[in-house]
C-alpha cells in the first residue's frame, strides 16, 4: 500500500479511528499490528511470511544474546542472524545479480555455463526491514540496549507500517520505548502529522511524479544521445524526483506516525543545501547514514587507527551503501563517486583547518550558497549512475551532458523543460533558506491564516495534480 | 507562559489553520466542480490501466455471457455499449486502446488457457499494421498492470471510480494539472517545442469523454462546434505528416499475419471465435487510408491468412455511409445507429447470433 492512494486514506483513518477507540494499550498495540500487516500484505500477502520469520527468528535469537556469556554460543548465534537476515536480503535481492555476475565469470574463462533465468520477485522494503531487525541482533550482541521485553513490542517495531516499506530505519532505543507504555496523539502531534502528511504528499505527488518524473524518464529512457540542454534538465529533473519522491515518503512516514502520537526519527534535513559530501551524508537518508556509519563504517576501524585506513573504510562503506541501494554495478558505482568525493573534501580539510566559527561566518554568506551549489552540481553527477540501468546508458548521459557527441537529439518539449527550470531552483532556494531550521517550527512562526493558505495551496494542488497512485522510488531498494 | 499553555496554544494555532484549510479546499474544489457541471461537462473516467484491468478480469465464463472488443480508438467510439446491451444481452468488454494496435492484447489473451470466448478485433491500419513503439505503449502497459496490480491497487480503483462517478473536476486526460499545463504552450507561442519535438497530443476537452465501460464518446457540443472540430482534424492532419517507418512489403504483411493467425487459431482451438472488423472513418481520412493501405493488400489478406470472418463498414449498405465529423470517429448518435447495423450484420455469421441467441439460452 502506498501513501499516495484512495486505499491508504481508508486505511489509515480506519487505524485512527480504532486506535483513539477506548481499549487496553495492548489491544491498540494489536490493532496497529493487525494494521501493519495488512498494509504489507495488501502489496503482496505471501511476503508477510518473510516479515514473520526475520520476526521471530531476530527475537528470540536477540533475547539469547543478550543473556548468554559464553563468548563460542555468542559469535554462533550472531552468525546465525546474520546468515538469517542477509541471507534473504541476498537471495531476493542480490540473487539474480550474484548469478548473473558468477555466469560473466565462468564465461571468461572459457565455461560455457548457462543457466535457466530465475524469476525472483523482491519482497517491498526488504533492504529496510533487514537493517531494523539486523541492527537489533548486533545491538544486543554488544549489549547496547535491553532486549525487547515482549514479542509483540517487537513485531510492532519491525513491522510499524509508516516505517516498515521504505524507512526511516529505526533503531530499537528510537522507538520500543514508545510501546511499553499507552500513549495517544496530542492535538498538536495530530495536527502536525496531517501537515507534514499533506507536505510529503505533495513533494511526491505534486512535484516529483506531476512536474519532474516524467522528464527524467523520456531523458534516462531515450535510446539516443541526447543534446546538452535535454541531458542536464533530465538529469536535474532526476535529482528533484529523486529527493522529492523519497523525502516525501519520510515526511508522510514521519506525518502519519505523529498523528498516532509516535515520533520516528529525522530521515532529510534539505540535502541540496549540503556544503560539502560529508555534510551532504549527513542531511540525506540520515537514518541510512548514520546505520551505515555505526554498524560499518566504525567497526571497519573509522577514523581510531590511522589515515589509511580510515580511507579505506570510509570507501568500503559507501561502495557497500551504494551495493545496498539495487542490485547493479551502477549503484556500487554511484556509492564510489559518492567515496571518491568525501576522500577528496576529507583530503583538502585536513590541510585546510578552519575553526568552527569560520565555517559557520564562511556557510552564512553568498559563498556558502555558492560552495552548496557546486556540491549539488557533483551531486547531479552521480545520480546520473544511480539512475542508469547500465554503464552504456550513464556514459551516453554523461557523453551528452558536457557537449561530447555530434548529433544529440531533443526529445523535451519545452513545457518539460521550463517544469524543471521552475522546480529545481525553486529546491535549492527553498533548501538554502531552511538548511537550519526545521519546517514545524517555521510553520509555528506563520500566522494562523496564512498556514492555512499555504495548507490549502498544498492540499489543493494534490487534488489538482490527480495522479494515479505511482510507487515510489526506495520501494524497489 | 508555561510550557504546557504554549503547547495548548500552539495545538490550538494549527488546528485554526486546518479549519481554514479545510474552508478554502471545500469552497474551491465546491465551485470548480459547479462551474463544470455548468458549462454542461459530464463525468468522465480516467481511460487508464486500472478501467482496462477491470474489464480484461470480465473476459472469463460463459461464451454466450459476454464478447470481447479489442482495437483502436474507433472500436471505443462507434460501439455503443447501452445500444449493444439493449439489442443483445450480452456484457460488451472493451479492451481496444486509443492510438494502439491491439496485437499486444490479441497475443495476451491467446495465450490465457482461461478465455475460451468470443473477440472482436477492430482494424485501424496505420496503427495494426505498424509496431513502432509509441503504438505498443498503451496496450503493454495496461497489460502490465493487469498482471501486476496488487490488492491495495485493485481496492484504490474501486474507491477512485466511485468518486468519478460523482464528481467532474475527476477527469486526469484533462483536466489535471499537467493536462492544463499542456495547454500553455497553444496561449503562450514562445514555449511551442523545438522543432522535431514532439508532445502529447492536446485534444479538445469534449473530444473524448469515457464511461465505465470504456465507451469513448464526443460530445454533442463538440460535434457542432466547428473551431473544435478542426482542432482534432488538424491533430489527424499533423499525424498523417509526421515521419514514419516504410510501409511493409508484401513478404512482411504475410509474416506478419501468420504471426496473428497463430493467435487466432490458439483462441478458436479452445473454442472460442474471432471475427475482424473495420469501423467508418470518412473524408480525406478515409482517402488517405485508401492509398496507403488498400483493402484488397491489407483487409482482405487479413481474413484470407487468418481464416477468420470479417465485417467491413463499406460492404453494407446501412453501415457504408456513415459520416464522421473529424473524419475518423463517429458521434454518439451516429454510434448507435452503426451499433444497430452492426449487431444485425453480425448476426448473419454462424456463431454470431448475438440478437437472438441469449433469448434461446435463457428459453
Amino acid at each position: 500500500m502506498v501513501f499516495n492512494s484512495y486505499t491508504f486514506i481508508a486505511f489509515f483513518a480506519i487505524m485512527l479511528l480504532v486506535y483513539n477507540l477506548p481499549i487496553s494499550w495492548r489491544a491498540k498495540k494489536i490493532s496497529l499490528l493487525a494494521g501493519s500487516y495488512i498494509f504489507y500484505a495488501a502489496w503482496n500477502p505471501p511476503f508477510i511470511l518473510l516479515l514473520w520469520l526475520s520476526t521471530v527468528v531476530d527475537f528470540f535469537v536477540g533475547k539469547a544474546l543478550y543473556t548468554q556469556n559464553n563468548p563460542v554460543r555468542k559469535k554462533v548465534l550472531l552468525v546465525v542472524s546474520l546468515i538469517g537476515n542477509l541471507g534473504m536480503l541476498c537471495f531476493f535481492k542480490y540473487g539474480t545479480f550474484l548469478l548473473e555476475n558468477f555466469v560473466a565469470l565462468v564465461n571468461t574463462f572459457g565455461i560455457d555455463f548457462h543457466p535457466a533465468e530465475p524469476s525472483i520477485i523482491l519482497p517491498a522494503g526488504i533492504s529496510f526491514y533487514t537493517f531494523t531487525t539486523l541492527c537489533y541482533t548486533i545491538d544486543m550482541y554488544q549489549k547496547r540496549s535491553e532486549p525487547v521485553k515482549s514479542l509483540l513490542d517487537f513485531s510492532l517495531f519491525v513491522t510499524f507500517f509508516p516505517h516498515l516499506v521504505a524507512g526511516p530505519i529505526v533503531r530499537p532505543p528510537q522507538l520500543v520505548p514508545q510501546f511499553e507504555h499507552p500513549r495517544s496523539a496530542t492535538r498538536k502531534q495530530l495536527m502536525d502529522g496531517l501537515l507534514l502528511l499533506s507536505l510529503g504528499l505533495f513533494m511526491k505527488v505534486v512535484l516529483a511524479d506531476a512536474l519532474l518524473s516524467e522528464t527524467a524518464d523520456a531523458v534516462f529512457n531515450s535510446p539516443a544521445a541526447l543534446a546538452t540542454l535535454d541531458a542536464w534538465t533530465g538529469v536535474f529533473a532526476f535529482s528533484g524526483q529523486i529527493f522529492l519522491d523519497f523525502a516525501g515518503y519520510s515526511t508522510c512516514a514521519i506525518g502519519v506516525a505523529l498523528c498516532l502520537g509516535f515520533v520516528l526519527p529525522q530521515n532529510f534535513n534539505y540535502p541540496y543545501a549540503a556544503i560539502g559530501f560529508s555534510d551532504f551524508w549527513k542531511r540525506w537518508h540520515i537514518t541510512l547514514s548514520a546505520w551505515l556509519r555505526d554498524y560499518l563504517y566504525i567497526p571497519l576501524g573509522g577514523n581510531r587507527k590511522g589515515k589509511f585506513r580510515m580511507y579505506v573504510a570510509l570507501m568500503a562503506t559507501m561502495l557497500l551503501g551504494g551495493l545496498w541501494h539495487g542490485a547493479n554495478w551502477t549503484f556500487v558505482a554511484w556509492g564510489g563517486l559518492h567515496g571518491l568525493y568525501l576522500w577528496a573534501e576529507k583530503f583538502i580539510t585536513d590541510r585546510r583547518k578552519s575553526t568552527a566559527e569560520e565555517k559557520e561566518r564562511q556557510n552564512r554568506q553568498w559563498i556558502g550558497f555558492l560552495y552548496a551549489f557546486f556540491t549539488f552540481m557533483l551531486v547531479n553527477i552521480t545520480w546520473v549512475f544511480f539512475r542508469s540501468d547500465s554503464f552504456g546508458k550513464a556514459w551516453m548521459i554523461l557523453e551528452s551532458m558536457f557537449g561530447m557527441t555530434d548529433s544529440g537529439q531533443m526529445v523535451l518539449t519545452t513545457m518539460a523543460i521550463v517544469k524543471v527550470a521552475i522546480v529545481i531552483p525553486a529546491i535549492l532556494i527553498f533548501h538554502w533558506i531552511m538548511r537550519n531550521r526545521k519546517v514545524i517550527e517555521v510553520a509555528y512562526q506563520m500566522k494562523w491564516w496564512s498556514l492555512g493558505l499555504v495548507w490549502s495551496f498544498l492540499v489543493l494542488m494534490l487534488i489538482w495534480a490527480q495522479e494515479s497512485g505511482s510507487a515510489f522510488i526506495y520501494f524497489q531498494f | 507562559m508555561d510550557k504546557s499553555h504554549e503547547r495548548q496554544r500552539t495545538g490550538a494555532t494549527i488546528a485554526k489553520s486546518a479549519i481554514l484549510m479545510l474552508i478554502i479546499v471545500i469552497t474551491v474544489v465546491t465551485s470548480y466542480e459547479i462551474h463544470l457541471r455548468n458549462s454542461g461537462l459530464q463525468v468522465s473516467y480516467d481511460d487508464g490501466p486500472a478501467l482496462w484491468a477491470n474489464q480484461r478480469s470480465k473476459v472469463y465464463g460463459d461464451k454466450e455471457e459476454q464478447i470481447v472488443f479489442i482495437g483502436s480508438s474507433r472500436i471505443k467510439y462507434d460501439l455503443d455499449t447501452d445500444t449493444w446491451r439493449q439489442l443483445t444481452g450480452i456484457e460488451p468488454i472493451q479492451l481496444a486502446c486509443v492510438g494502439s494496435t491491439p496485437v499486444p492484447i490479441l497475443k495476451d489473451l491467446a495465450n490465457d488457457p482461461e478465455f475460451r470466448g468470443r473477440l472482436v478485433i477492430d482494424i485501424t491500419e496505420p496503427l495494426f499494421f505498424s509496431g513502432i513503439p509509441p503504438f505498443l505503449e498503451r496496450p503493454t502497459d495496461n497489460l502490465k498492470y493487469y498482471h501486476d496490480h496488487t490488492i491495495a491497487q485493485e481496492m484504490s480503483f474501486q474507491l477512485h471510480s466511485m468518486l468519478e462517478s460523482q464528481l467532474v473536476f475527476l477527469d486526469e486526460e484533462n483536466l489535471s494539472l499537467n493536462a492544463q499545463l499542456g495547454i500553455v504552450p497553444y496561449i503562450v507561442p514562445e514555449l511551442q517545442n523545438r522543432p522535431g519535438v514532439y508532445g502529447a497530443l492536446m485534444f479538445p476537452l469534449e473530444f473524448a469523454r469515457t464511461n465505465f465501460d470504456r465507451q469513448t464518446y464526443m460530445t454533442d457540443h463538440f460535434v457542432t462546434d466547428t473551431a473544435q472540430v478542426g482542432i482534432v482534424r488538424n491533430i489527424w492532419n499533423g499525424l498523417a505528416k509526421m515521419p514514419m517507418p516504410p510501409p511493409m512489403n508484401d513478404a512482411q504483411i504475410l509474416a506478419f499475419l501468420q504471426d496473428i493467425k497463430k493467435s487466432t487459431d490458439k483462441i478458436k482451438a479452445r473454442g472460442g471465435d474471432v471475427i475482424f472488423v473495420r469501423t467508418p472513418s470518412s473524408g480525406p481520412f478515409r482517402e488517405m487510408e485508401k492509398m496507403g493501405f488498400a483493402k484488397e493488400r491489407y483487409w482482405n489478406q487479413i481474413l484470407a491468412v487468418t481464416d477468420c470472418p470479417g465485417i467491413h463498414f463499406e460492404e453494407d449498405a446501412s453501415t457504408k455511409n456513415f459520416m464522421c465529423p473529424e473524419f475518423s470517429h463517429l458521434s454518439r448518435p451516429d454510434a448507435k445507429s452503426y451499433t444497430s447495423a452492426f449487431v444485425k450484420i453480425l448476426s448473419k455469421h454462424q456463431g454470431w447470433d448475438v440478437q437472438s441467441e441469449k433469448l434461446l439460452t435463457k428459453i
